[in-house]
């Protein structure tokens, strides 16, 4: 069987090597082309030849099986045929030798002549039957020495029991016949009692009364008492008393069991008999009874004739005696018999304890091969099923399963690895392929899957950009129209004031125009020299209208400067006087508080580095920047001079300076300063101290914002109670990666 | 089974008889007894199977003839328990007899229905579970002849004659007790041997004693015997006989010397027909035996029978023996029709009446209240 276990591993690595081998070019190939030409072993043979192995192991089982009871079957039936019928055999001779003897005892007490002969008949079968028996034993084996004494014995007992029966049946006779004469002796008895009891009471009565009958007359004392009268009635009490003496001898008789006895009971009933034949004779004389006569005669007959009950009593007796004692001798028989039986029984025995115990020898012997042939069965299948099926098959299958699991859980990396070359390792090949298959199917899958997610990813976060920088412009716009509404006072006071000088210088050209008009009426009068008059005045005029211009050109400056900070449209970069502008957007945020608070006032410092020169900026949004600084401060200032007592002289320190490749601007106040909690946080959008309302907490995280646009950067620096500082820097040039 | 009773049913089998059987004396000195339990048992069974038998079984009767002797007896009824498989025993005749035959029913398992007498023995319950009688015992006859001699008639001086066997003995020990309740010795005994009429020697040891009366235990022809010649001997003293003397027998033997001679009885007067079932009693003699004279004997016969069918009735179909006697033992009462007989687990004597009855000169039984000096 070992062969399919050994078989089976030169098929391994086959299929390995064809699905390797099919691998990601022949996809579609058969796995068994790889194995062709090898020798192949199919599942079905391998389980088949299994099964052969376990039926050869289970038919060689069967055969020693077979062979073992056919040993146990030769002993048993050896016990069976001889040993046990012999066995049978002789309890019977035992048994039937033990009835036979019994049975002369059985005859003896035999109490009818149906029972002596049904005994007798009994005894002869039974006899047939131990000769049968033991003519059977002496058939089969060679216990003729016992059989034969046995037999001798029965021979010699036979004729005790002939004697018995015989002897018993002539008893059995005269019982009979002595059951007959005792109911004859009570019927005479009754008989005899009836007439003498009458009797004796009619004649005693007699005596006493001298009456007979009812009707007779009494007789007289002498007639009554006569000597013949008194004589009869005394033989009356002899016959009665002697015919009762002679019941109870006979009654006695009949039931003695001495011989001995009978002699003197002999004599005494014939006397008693004599006696009461005697009294008869005297009764006769007077008035013969036939009766009574008849009676004594039987009472006589019965006890003494030859068939009476006295001889045939001591007939009985006699043949008892010696029946018994041919019991006695045919009882000594017997016990030698008996003697000789337990011999036979005993070497009966020995032999069937031999046979039986050869039979338990087979039969154990038998058990052993069997047990060792169940264990090598067992074994044989355990190596079997461990070898093959356990080792071979099922682990493979088992891989397979796993490979089949992990695959189906969706890990296709791991290759499917199952040797051998059956259906097994088609199946796994087949699974390899599949595999592959699988493999290739799920990357490509994989890739468009993540192009896909990627696109509605990119989609999302435009539409989340989109949405932002919606946001963002929405912001924005909002903080410019906040500002602007925040630089409307400032606006307006800074117009107003170029506005005023415009007005003031066009009254005052209006009124030296004037002056020209009269004196050119008075010069046409001509009282006065006119273009000395005109000389004197047209400086006058020039400077007034240089002025008007001058003042037209600032207020539109702050116009175009507030488009430009409203403006929508982004910034452009263009080479600008940053301290200008700084300058501009700190006067708007100063006058724009002003605007609202006449009392606010400060003392501005202005450092400003007159090298400065052009930087290449979005004027829009550093504007925004400056602006937004100069509010804060301004605002700041403001708060503390409210909160500050009247010594407080606020002041905002405007600094610049121009380096080798930046330029730097400070805007400094004396205010409140910035609560350390704060200062990380002042940058973040939507920050704000202000109440609800006045600001949109935008400002510092635009400036942060533009400035970092601007390749920039923007530092705090605060102390409590003291002072405000934001230092900015900026590049000279505009930075290459800057965009919008 | 629904559909047994659709099927034609076949003829109904007639159900197999309930066999009683009887040892009793048919022939000899006590024949009228026999034939007179006899009589009475067969009128009752006529009377029963007339009406359709107990539970529709009929009542059969097997007699053999014991002639009055034991050895008979114990013959005869194992003949009937082994031969004729009897169901029960029932109206033997005689104590000698019972006294035999009862311990052989007992061990068979066999009831002992009725037995005509009224010896003790038969009377314990506990030592003789199969006996069912119906009488007085004769210790209570005994007494009630004593209570009437000493009441009724101041009578001191007491003789008795008895048979010389079980039955007699029985009757004088109850005499002797009676007397003996009442400070008195017996002045005279003396005996007879049984089947003869040998009582003329008694008779003179008794005169001798002079007693007032004589209660004789015996049987008719020994006890008329007796009563003739003390008659003729002109020794008149009150003669009072047992209830097994026989009465009727006893007033034919006497004829005119029957005058005044009492007998007790242990059941009612026979031709008392007020009681129902003495009237019952005589319409089934009648229907049985046309013309025969109604009885003390008989009509204890017929009672005996109607007690029997009583029992069976009771007892349910297919009766057990045992069921049979346990039925007796414990019914409530079990009236014949003014004759009422009860027993218990510790009574198997049902009834304890004892009648006085007298012979008139016409040879005539007349019931009596009590006794009167003549």
């Amino acid at each position: 069987m070992s062969a399919a276990a050994d078989d089976a591993p030169p098929g391994q690595g086959a299929g390995q090597g064809a699905a390797q081998g099919a691998g990601q070019s022949a996809l579609a190939a058969k796995p068994e082309a790889g194995a062709a030409g090898k020798r192949r072993m199919g599942v079905g043979a391998q389980l088949y030849s299994g099964l052969i192995g376990a039926i050869v192991l289970t038919l060689s089982a069967s055969l020693v099986a077979y062979f073992s009871f056919r040993e146990i079957l030769g002993q048993q039936s050896r016990l069976a045929e001889y040993s046990v019928p012999n066995l049978i055999d002789s309890v019977g001779v035992a048994r039937q030798s033990a009835v036979v003897v019994n049975g002369a005892v059985r005859l003896i007490a035999a109490a009818s002549q149906a029972e002596h002969d049904a005994v007798a008949e009994e005894l002869s079968q039974d006899r047939k039957n131990l000769d049968e028996i033991i003519d059977a034993l002496q058939s089969r084996s060679a216990f003729s020495a016992q059989t034969e004494s046995i037999q001798n014995h029965l021979l010699e007992i036979e004729v005790e029991l002939e004697s018995i029966r015989e002897s018993a049946a002539r008893r059995l006779v005269i019982t009979g016949i002595l059951a007959g004469l005792a109911e004859k002796l009570a019927e005479a008895n009754r008989s005899i009692e009836r007439i003498l009891v009458a009797a004796i009471d009619d004649q005693g009565f007699y005596l006493a009364e001298g009456l007979r009958r009812l009707e007779d007359q009494a007789d007289s004392v002498q007639e009554r008492a006569s000597a013949s009268e008194l004589a009869f009635y005394r033989d009356l009490i002899t016959a009665s008393h002697q015919s009762n003496l002679a019941v109870l001898l006979l009654e006695e008789a009949l039931a003695l069991s001495d011989r001995g006895l009978l002699e003197p009971l002999q004599e005494r009933f014939h006397s008693a008999v004599e006696n009461f034949r005697r009294a008869y004779a005297g009764l006769s004389s007077r008035s013969s009874n036939e009766t009574l006569r008849e009676n004594l005669e039987t009472l006589a007959r019965i006890g003494e004739s030859a068939e009476g009950i006295i001889p045939l009593r001591r007939e009985a007796l006699l043949r008892l005696e010696r029946e018994r004692d041919a019991l006695a001798s045919g009882r000594e028989h017997s016990e030698r018999l008996l003697a000789d039986v337990n011999l036979l029984v005993a070497e009966i025995n020995r032999e069937a304890v031999q046979a039986s115990e050869a039979s338990q020898a087979a039969v154990r012997t038998g058990i052993a091969l069997l047990i060792l042939l169940n264990v090598l069965s067992v074994a044989g299948a355990a190596l079997l099923g461990w070898l093959f099926v356990g080792r071979y098959l099922v682990r493979r299958l088992v891989k397979l399963a796993k490979a089949m699991r992990s695959m189906a859980g969706g890990d296709l990396e791991v290759p499917v690895e199952v040797r051998g070359n059956d259906e097994v390792s088609d199946m796994a090949n087949a699974l390899e392929v599949f595999r592959r298959h699988a493999l290739e199917v799920q990357r490509l899958n994989l890739v468009e899957k993540l192009a896909q997610e990627l696109d509605v990813k990119n989609h999302s976060l435009e539409q989340a950009l989109e949405d932002l920088k919606r946001a963002q412009e929405q912001i924005v716009a909002e903080e410019k129209l906040s500002s602007l509404g925040q630089l409307t006072a400032g606006v307006a006071h800074e117009i107003k004031n170029p506005l005023n000088f415009i007005g003031n210088f066009s009254d005052v050209s209006a009124e030296l125009i004037e002056e020209i008009g009269e004196m050119l009426e008075e010069a046409r009068e001509g009282k006065l020299d006119l273009a000395e008059e005109i000389e004197d005045l047209l400086p006058d005029l020039r400077i007034n209208l240089k002025k008007v211009k001058e003042h037209s050109q600032r207020a539109d400056g702050i116009v175009r400067s507030m488009l430009e900070h409203s403006r929508a449209t982004p910034g452009e970069w263009r080479p600008d006087d940053v301290n200008a502008l700084l300058k501009r957007y700190v006067d708007l945020a100063y006058h724009s508080l002003r605007a609202k608070d006449a009392a606010f006032n400060l003392k501005l410092t202005e450092d400003l580095d007159p090298d400065m020169g052009q930087i290449e900026v979005i004027p829009q949004d550093l504007g925004r920047v400056f602006l937004n600084l100069a509010t804060n401060a301004c605002q700041a200032l403001d708060e503390k001079r409210r909160s500050a007592g009247p010594d407080y002289k606020p002041e905002l320190t405007l600094t610049s300076k121009r380096l080798s490749d930046r330029a730097e601007f400070c805007v400094r106040d004396n205010g409140p300063g910035i609560p350390k909690d704060l200062r990380k946080k002042i940058f973040e959008p939507f920050m704000t101290t202000k109440p609800t309302g006045e600001g949109t907490g935008l400002g510092l995280s635009l400036v942060a914002d533009i400035l970092t646009r601007h390749g920039g950067a923007i530092q705090l620096d605060t102390k409590e109670g003291e002072f405000t500082e934001m230092r900015i820097s900026l590049p000279l040039q505009r930075p290459p990666e800057a965009s919008r | 089974m629904a559909g047994a009773a659709d099927a034609p049913r076949p003829p109904e089998e007639p159900a197999e008889a309930i066999l009683f059987g009887q040892s009793a004396a048919l022939s000899g000195p006590a024949s009228e007894l026999g034939q007179g339990m006899r009589l009475g048992l067969q009128a009752a069974f006529n009377e029963v199977n007339q009406a359709g038998g107990v539970h529709g079984r009929r009542l059969a009767l097997e007699t053999l003839d014991d002639t009055y002797e034991p050895v008979a007896a114990i013959a005869n009824t194992r003949e009937l328990i082994e031969r004729h498989q009897v169901f029960a025993l029932i109206g033997a005749v005689g104590t000698p007899t019972s006294a035999a035959a009862q311990p052989i029913a007992m061990e068979a398992g066999v009831p002992y229905i009725a037995p005509f007498t009224g010896a003790e023995f038969l009377r314990d319950a506990r030592l003789r579970p199969n006996v069912v009688n119906v009488r007085a015992s004769y210790y209570q006859e005994t007494e009630e002849m004593v209570s009437r001699l000493t009441g009724d008639l101041g009578v001191r001086r007491i003789g008795v004659l008895y048979q010389d066997d079980s039955f007699g003995r029985a009757g004088l020990e109850g005499v002797r007790r009676a007397t003996q309740r009442r400070g008195l010795e017996l002045v005279a005994t003396a005996e007879y041997v049984r089947n003869t009429e040998a009582v003329k020697i008694a008779l003179l040891d008794l005169r001798r004693a002079r007693p007032e009366a004589v209660i004789i235990i015996g049987a008719y022809k020994p006890a008329a015997a007796i009563i003739r010649w003390a008659h003729r001997l002109d020794f008149k003293p009150s003669f009072v006989n047992i209830s097994f003397v026989g009465s009727s027998a006893l007033a034919k033997e006497l004829g005119e010397n029957g005058a005044g001679v009492y007998v007790t009885q242990v059941v009612p007067f026979p031709e008392n027909i007020e009681l129902p079932v003495v009237a019952q009693y005589q319409a089934a003699l009648q229907a049985t035996a046309p013309g025969a004279m109604p009885g003390f004997v008989s009509l204890e016969g017929y009672l005996a029978g109607r007690l029997a069918a009583e029992g069976l009735r009771l007892a349910g179909p297919q009766p057990s023996r045992e069921g049979f006697l346990r039925a007796l033992q414990q019914a409530e009462a079990i009236d014949l029709g003014g004759f009422v007989l009860r027993y218990g687990a510790d009574d198997n004597q049902g009834s304890e009446q004892v009648y006085l009855t007298m012979i008139n000169g016409r040879g005539q039984f007349r019931a009596k209240a009590r006794m009167a000096p003549r």
